[in-house]
């Protein structure tokens, strides 16, 4: 498997803050990468020197093979970090005609394709001055896709979306993962949006990497089949102590291979299951447990 | 990567109609309308004063070659010059300071490198220059074909090949002259920032060097307009003097052949400084704080 982006010992420090400290970090090509952390974790930073938009202060960076500022290696790339702004007397088409100039593809550029993408084509004349957050981040997304890129960093890609809009552009996220063969590297602050599209994460916390893996594999650990039955005693009862009561179900800690023998047995024992599903520990809980950030009472998952 | 980065500036300019009708166009056509009218006005009390038909002035005719080389003065005298400069500044830090007040350079910096960034951005401004310079000269020509019309002369072109060579190089000072404010301006941009910074500081230190260039505070300063001080200090006298000296009889001002050198290096280095402190400076920022 090879890496689209590779960090050993990336550092940057502002005064005497250390927004990253020594990241080692190598995304795979192809799928999609979801780099979480909370406010100052080094997220921008990592994807600013990513850009070269700043130096590091120590360390190497590679990206699509080449070292950061290579203009060839660059060009296979596209991104969007924070909110895009774009010189307000240009319409939609104009600012993506000024980007395909810029970067050497006049002509070849298939904008109304990229406009239509990201559902911008009614608009693609009106002037950018006019336009909601939401639509800044639709015309940034297609600025970022305009070269065909192998990879695209997308830096909070749905913030200011209505949720229509998000749902949308989680689907042109996947459909160019799967479909295109893009590699896409997003940060995101919504977990579930994140758990949703995305197929590995790392999480950062402090500039370092605190936890790297399939988002599969990350919430499959202690994984439990919840059961919603009537005689939750009795359950509780064969279960032994790989049972345990939450509210009027309850959670069997077993293996999934072992769930479809489990509920037969249940069944023919005549409990009455209502309902039973496979939570996890997601994504969100990972997080807070792995940035020691404090999770408020409304936002303890449900599985 | 140079010319990607000409071509989506010229783009982006070509977009920003009011820019390019204020820095290229007004001035020109404030004085073709200007120049036309004060014929007709002149044309009307000539005729008043002869209380018979025209004309009233010597029948020779109105040569146009002769508006290449009004055009190239024009451009660099006070005036109108000073118009041609100050909206030049204008579309200069539209230019240079643009991406840092739209936040625009992120998008374009990850797709190309810095110094052509930077030289494509000069290398639009120069056009602009040279297009103000075009219709300009276009307004002079028209200032002199109504001359022409009003006064029922004919209309000739008689220029000799040194005279062609002398209207060259006083086009090119005056385009060198339009520039390096725009450098100043592209410098100031890049250090600050800031739009508005890009537009005064050129012209305060153009006012600055011009008062400075005054004869009775030089003398007070002890500075001689042929020496390396005041050469090297106001581009502005450079400018003067080398169109003196390469040119005679153009510009009547106090300079003696001492001066040549200086101002050569003086106009130099009023270009090439600012240009590659800005590329130096441009390379090493941060462009993630706009």
């Amino acid at each position: 498997m090879t890496a689209v982006i590779e960090t050993r010992g990336l550092a940057k420090t502002y005064g005497t803050v250390r927004a990253l400290d020594g990241l080692d970090l190598s995304i795979p090509r192809g799928g999609v990468y979801g780099v979480l952390g909370p406010n100052g974790a080094g997220k921008s930073t990592l994807f600013r020197i990513l850009l070269g938009l700043i130096r590091s202060t120590d360390g190497t960076a590679i990206v699509m093979g080449g070292g950061v500022g290579d203009v060839a290696a660059m060009r296979r790339m596209g991104s969007m970090i924070e909110t895009p702004r774009f010189p307000p007397y240009l319409t939609a088409r104009q600012v993506l005609e000024w980007l395909a100039r810029a970067q050497g593809i006049t002509g070849a550029a298939d904008i109304p394709r990229w406009l239509e993408r990201v559902g911008l084509t009614e608009a693609a004349d009106r002037r950018v001055r006019g336009f909601s957050v939401g639509m800044m981040q639709r015309l940034g997304v297609a600025a970022a896709l305009l070269s065909d890129p192998e990879l695209i960093i997308l830096d909070e890609p749905t913030s200011g979306m209505d949720p229509p809009g998000i749902q949308e552009m989680r689907a042109l996220i996947r459909a160019l993962a799967d479909h295109e063969g893009v590699t896409v590297v997003l940060a995101s602050h919504q977990l579930l949006e994140v758990q949703r599209v995305c197929d590995r994460v790392a999480i950062l916390n402090k500039g370092k990497l605190v936890r790297e893996g399939a988002v599969s594999e990350l919430t499959a650990v202690g994984e439990r089949l919840r059961l919603s039955v009537t005689q939750q005693a009795q359950v509780l009862e064969v279960l032994g102590s790989k049972g345990a009561a939450e509210g009027d179900a309850v959670l069997a800690d077993i293996k999934r291979a072992e769930g479809p023998a489990l509920i037969r047995a249940l069944a023919g024992a005549g409990v009455d299951i209502h309902e039973a599903r496979w939570v996890g520990t997601d994504l969100e809980a990972i997080f807070f447990t792995e940035t020691g950030a404090v999770q408020a009472p409304e936002t303890i998952h449900a599985g | 990567m140079l010319a990607d980065a000409i071509r989506a500036e010229g783009y982006r300019l070509s977009k920003n109609r009011m820019t390019v009708f204020w820095s290229v166009i007004f001035t020109p056509l404030l004085f073709a309308v200007g120049g036309i009218a004060y014929h007709l006005n002149k044309a009307q009390g000539d005729k008043l004063a002869a209380g018979a038909n025209l004309p009233t002035m010597p029948v020779s005719p109105v040569n146009l070659a002769e508006a290449l080389t009004f055009t190239a003065n024009l451009a660099a005298e006070a005036k109108l010059g000073g118009m041609i400069l100050v909206f030049m500044l204008i579309a200069g830090a539209t230019v240079y300071a643009g991406d840092y007040r739209w936040e625009s350079w992120r998008l374009i910096s990850a797709r190309n490198d810095r110094t052509s960034l930077i030289l494509g951005k000069v290398g639009v401004m120069k056009v602009l220059a040279l297009a103000t310079m075009l219709v300009l000269l276009v307004a002079s020509l028209l200032f002199f074909a109504s001359q022409a019309i009003i006064y029922q002369r004919p209309l000739s072109f008689d220029m000799s090949l040194a005279e062609a060579g002398d209207t060259l190089l006083i086009w090119l000072l005056s385009c060198i002259r339009i520039v390096q404010f725009g450098l100043i301006g592209l410098l100031t941009a890049i250090v600050t920032r800031s739009m508005l910074a890009a537009l005064f500081v050129p012209l305060a230190l153009g006012f600055g060097q011009s008062i400075l260039g005054i004869p009775p505070l030089m003398a007070f300063l002890g500075l001689h307009p042929d020496g390396w001080a005041a050469q090297l200090l106001m581009p502005g006298l450079s400018y003067d003097a080398l169109k003196t000296l390469l040119v005679p009889g153009i510009t009547p001002a106090p300079i003696t052949a001492a001066a040549l050198w200086p101002a050569i290096v003086g106009l130099a280095l009023w270009t090439l400084l600012p240009l590659g402190a800005s590329i130096a400076w441009f390379k090493r920022q941060d462009l993630s704080k706009e």
